[in-house]
């Protein structure tokens, strides 16, 4: 990258700055030296009564001072140091887009609600002093109830990450039926870990008793898992031996954390990401687009404040991608629900009204756009993505 | 009943393998991408650069205005008639003075040092940003901007408890933001000195950029002075620093000098609202805009112009449907509301997301029809085949049929 360019560029400048500044030290030096010399020489001046030696003396500091005319020796480095200071700036404007707020739609954001975004942001994410600080700075209403569940989150994730399952599994019993919906098997997990944990440090008979009582419910819908479980009692002490590594692997453990807050957040209605840093991040990925957009359309004196739809796609990595988008490769049309997409015989899709335009409304077969099949009429039927 | 279980065994899929998502994109693009969001840090560099130069330029002034004072007063004593003793004195004091300026400058050249290695740290935080290992890097961005944003609103603590604990102080401008607290905590007390005083420091540039500022701050002393009923010292103080705006903004100072006419409690609506406190603030918003202007940044705090981008790029019509995945932060009706007023993103291609694995279907993972014409992708219907020995249950209409019923969809 360029940046090696930057750099050296900054070099120069700071080195200039140095130069000018240590210049400007010697003058100073300079020009107290005269002064001083001046001073001695009148102070040691024989003859008090005559003014002329020390008129004299005065009259030579001055021609002294104007031979060493301090201001003009700063003249070189500082017009240097100009130049290297305006160079370097340059030079950002160049490599960098100098004003990314060009895309910017001149709407504003409604404060309260971008301050409540940032709060629960820093909630999610743990930092609870930082939510609180932001409301009570913004002067905003607190947000108990948000902050309460993330706390809860936290806090048993924390317990977790120190192998404690009790507040997990008094959290998943509780929202047994919230994420039984969400097919989640996290309780089972839970109930597995803490067993092998039992094995592992405590007795045989302990573990049977943690079995009966806590896994065996889960039998009927996960017979598999709960007879490898079972057979685990066999390696006591030494789990790590038993032939179900996918049972026993300790990687369980390391990914517990992500797991606990993809469920806990699941269940709470919430995404698992950071719907902030979501958002940015797309913006990140997306403003270079949309900056060049603009100034091609500012060339053409188009407008862009107002426009209903961008007018070109912005394209954003998968991770962005939450929704099924149909585009007609023939009309280019986005489907919708009058317009939605048609599956032919010959595998290839087209938007309900291509299709009724290829087709003369339906009246006649016609030829597929994108292979030689011939399609006749109500040979297609609608897709659901 | 059977249809049932079925969908919930097809959801466990759904949570099951969300984590893997990220498949790599080929290297090449990864860079192209890093490459192009590194342009958009221009005032990441300009503003510690502006600082620096700020500093170099007040250290320059300080000098030629002593220096000359000094080489001023020599003459002056050269040219008059003064005792020994008033000239040792007066050569004296001039060889204090310029110890006193050795100092300054020497003190000056340090902070510009603290100031030139901060240049230099964000040089090195860009280079530091390796394609193939972003997240850290990312991470530290968001925290960046959202620094700036409450810079920008005057939450200070909060801004420096966030830098602080991630150790991020070289990397966000929390200094040169004290210089614009001062002000604005004086002109939210009503006081126009500090304002003034900074528009003094910054009168060349100002000028340069057409700034009527001080011209504004100088309105609301004068209205000030007319509140409190002192209409003599009003005139002088418009006769002294308002006639000179008076060539290029006639019309604001005739509407400003006919408050005189009226007192603060009047309702002639045009006159009445110079004497609102809202003025103040309005003050309080144009001296952030100045002060954004002359450090290089944007006007909008980033933070806004990231999330309007971003914001516009994942607007769909699908996102305000009740079914919206909540991982699209458009599910939230704070980011809803917040987009209402964003075009909507355009794509000149489908863009097929599983409704199962909620993953991407392309041609690693194409499309696969069932009889009843909803589609899944090929990776969630294999799985559930193999688990229900060849039976495909759709989740959302409950339809069993067989594997080798499904067709292929080809999309463009």
């Amino acid at each position: 990258m360029e940046l090696t360019t930057i750099k050296d560029a900054f070099d120069r400048v700071n080195k200039k700055q140095k130069l000018s500044s240590s210049k400007s030290q010697e003058v100073i030096d300079q020009v107290g030296r005269e002064i001083e010399q001046a001073l001695e020489k009148i102070q040691s001046a024989d003859d008090p009564t005559s003014p002329f030696d020390q008129k004299s003396i005065l009259t030579d500091l001055v021609l002294e001072l104007n031979a060493i005319d301090p201001l003009h020796q700063l003249e070189g480095p500082q017009k240097e140091l100009n130049l290297n200071l305006s160079k370097y700036q340059k030079l950002l404007e160049r490599f960098f887009n100098p004003d990314i707020s060009k895309a910017y739609r001149n709407v504003d954001f409604d404060l309260h609600i971008v301050n409540q975004i940032l709060a629960s942001h820093f909630y999610q994410e743990g930092l609870f002093d930082l939510g609180d600080s932001i409301l009570n700075e913004a002067g905003e209403p607190e947000a108990t109830v948000l902050k309460s569940q993330f706390l809860d989150m936290h806090q048993i994730i924390e317990a977790a990450r120190l192998r404690n399952l009790e507040p997990a599994l008094k959290w998943a019993s509780t929202n047994r039926e919230k994420l039984k919906q969400n097919g989640s098997k996290i309780e089972l997990k839970l109930h597995q870990l803490q067993f092998l944990d039992v094995l592992q440090k405590g007795t045989r008979a302990d573990a049977v008793i943690y079995a009966r009582t806590y896994l065996a419910p889960f039998y009927s819908l996960h017979k598999k898992e709960f007879q490898k479980l079972m057979c685990c009692l066999l390696w006591a002490g030494r789990i790590g031996s038993a032939p179900y590594p996918e049972i026993t692997s300790p990687s369980h453990w390391e990914n517990l954390t992500e797991e606990l807050t993809r469920e806990f957040c699941s269940v709470l209605g919430h995404s698992y990401g950071s719907p902030l840093g979501v958002a940015i991040s797309a913006g990140i990925e997306g403003l270079p687009t949309l900056l060049k957009l603009v100034s091609v359309m500012s060339a053409k004196k188009q407008e862009w404040q107002a426009m209903k739809q961008l007018p070109v796609p912005v394209e954003l990595g998968k991770e962005f991608q939450f929704h099924s988008i149909f585009v007609c490769p023939v009309s280019r049309d986005q489907g919708s629900e009058e317009n939605p997409p048609m599956l032919m015989p010959c595998s290839h899709v087209l938007c309900k009204q291509s299709m009724m335009k290829l087709s003369k409304s339906g009246t006649r077969s016609f030829k597929c756009p994108y292979c030689p099949a011939e399609i006749s009429v109500g040979q297609w039927r609608q897709l659901y993505f | 009943m059977d249809s049932l279980s079925n969908g919930a065994a097809a959801a466990t899929i759904a949570t099951r393998t969300t984590p893997i998502t990220t498949t790599p994109a080929p290297p090449s693009s990864k860079l192209a991408h890093l490459t192009e969001s590194l342009k958009l840090e221009h005032q990441f560099l300009r503003v510690p650069f502006e600082h620096y130069k700020k500093s170099i330029r007040a250290d320059h002034r300080v000098f030629e205005k002593e220096m000359s004072a000094v080489i001023s007063g020599v003459t002056e004593a050269a040219d008059a008639d003064v005792s020994k003793d008033d000239a040792v004195h007066h050569l004296s004091s001039l060889v204090s003075k310029l110890q006193g300026l050795k100092r300054k400058l020497e003190g000056g050249s340090r902070i510009e040092n603290l100031q030139a290695q901060r240049c230099r740290a964000r040089l090195d935080h860009l280079e530091s940003a390796d394609a193939e290992n972003l997240t850290d890097w990312n991470n530290t961005r968001l925290k960046r901007i959202l620094v700036d944003y409450m810079l920008r609103m005057s939450y200070y603590d909060t801004a420096a408890k966030l830098a602080e604990s991630n150790n991020i102080q070289d990397l966000v401008d929390i200094d040169v933001f004290q210089e614009a607290k001062r002000v604005i905590d004086a002109l939210q007390n009503k006081e126009v000195a500090p304002a003034l005083a900074w528009c003094a420091d910054n009168k060349s540039r100002l000028k340069k950029s057409k700034s009527k500022f001080e011209f504004q701050l100088r309105l609301q002393e004068f209205i000030e002075l007319v509140r409190a009923e002192n209409s003599m010292r009003a005139i002088t103080y418009a006769r002294k620093y308002l006639s000179p705006w008076g060539a290029t903004h006639t019309k604001e100072l005739q509407r400003v000098m006919a408050t005189l006419a009226f007192k603060s409690n009047t309702e002639c609506a045009r006159y009445k609202v110079l004497f609102e406190p809202i003025q103040w603030d309005f003050l309080v918003d144009q001296f952030k805009q100045e002060f954004c202007r002359l450090y290089g940044m944007t006007l909008e705090p980033l933070l806004n112009i990231y999330l309007q981008a971003g914001l516009s790029a994942l607007k769909t019509p699908y996102c305000y449907e009740d079914d919206c995945t909540k991982e699209d932060p458009l599910s939230q009706d704070n980011f809803r509301k917040l987009a209402l007023p964003l075009p909507y993103s355009k794509q000149h291609h489908s863009k097929l997301v599983c409704y199962i694995t909620k993953e991407l279907m392309d041609t690693e993972n194409p499309p696969q029809v069932l009889p009843n014409g909803y589609v899944y992708s090929t990776k969630a219907l294999e799985e559930m085949a193999k688990k229900n020995n060849g039976k495909i249950t759709c989740p959302r209409t409950g339809l069993i049929c067989d594997y080798l019923d499904l067709v292929k969809a080809y999309i463009s």
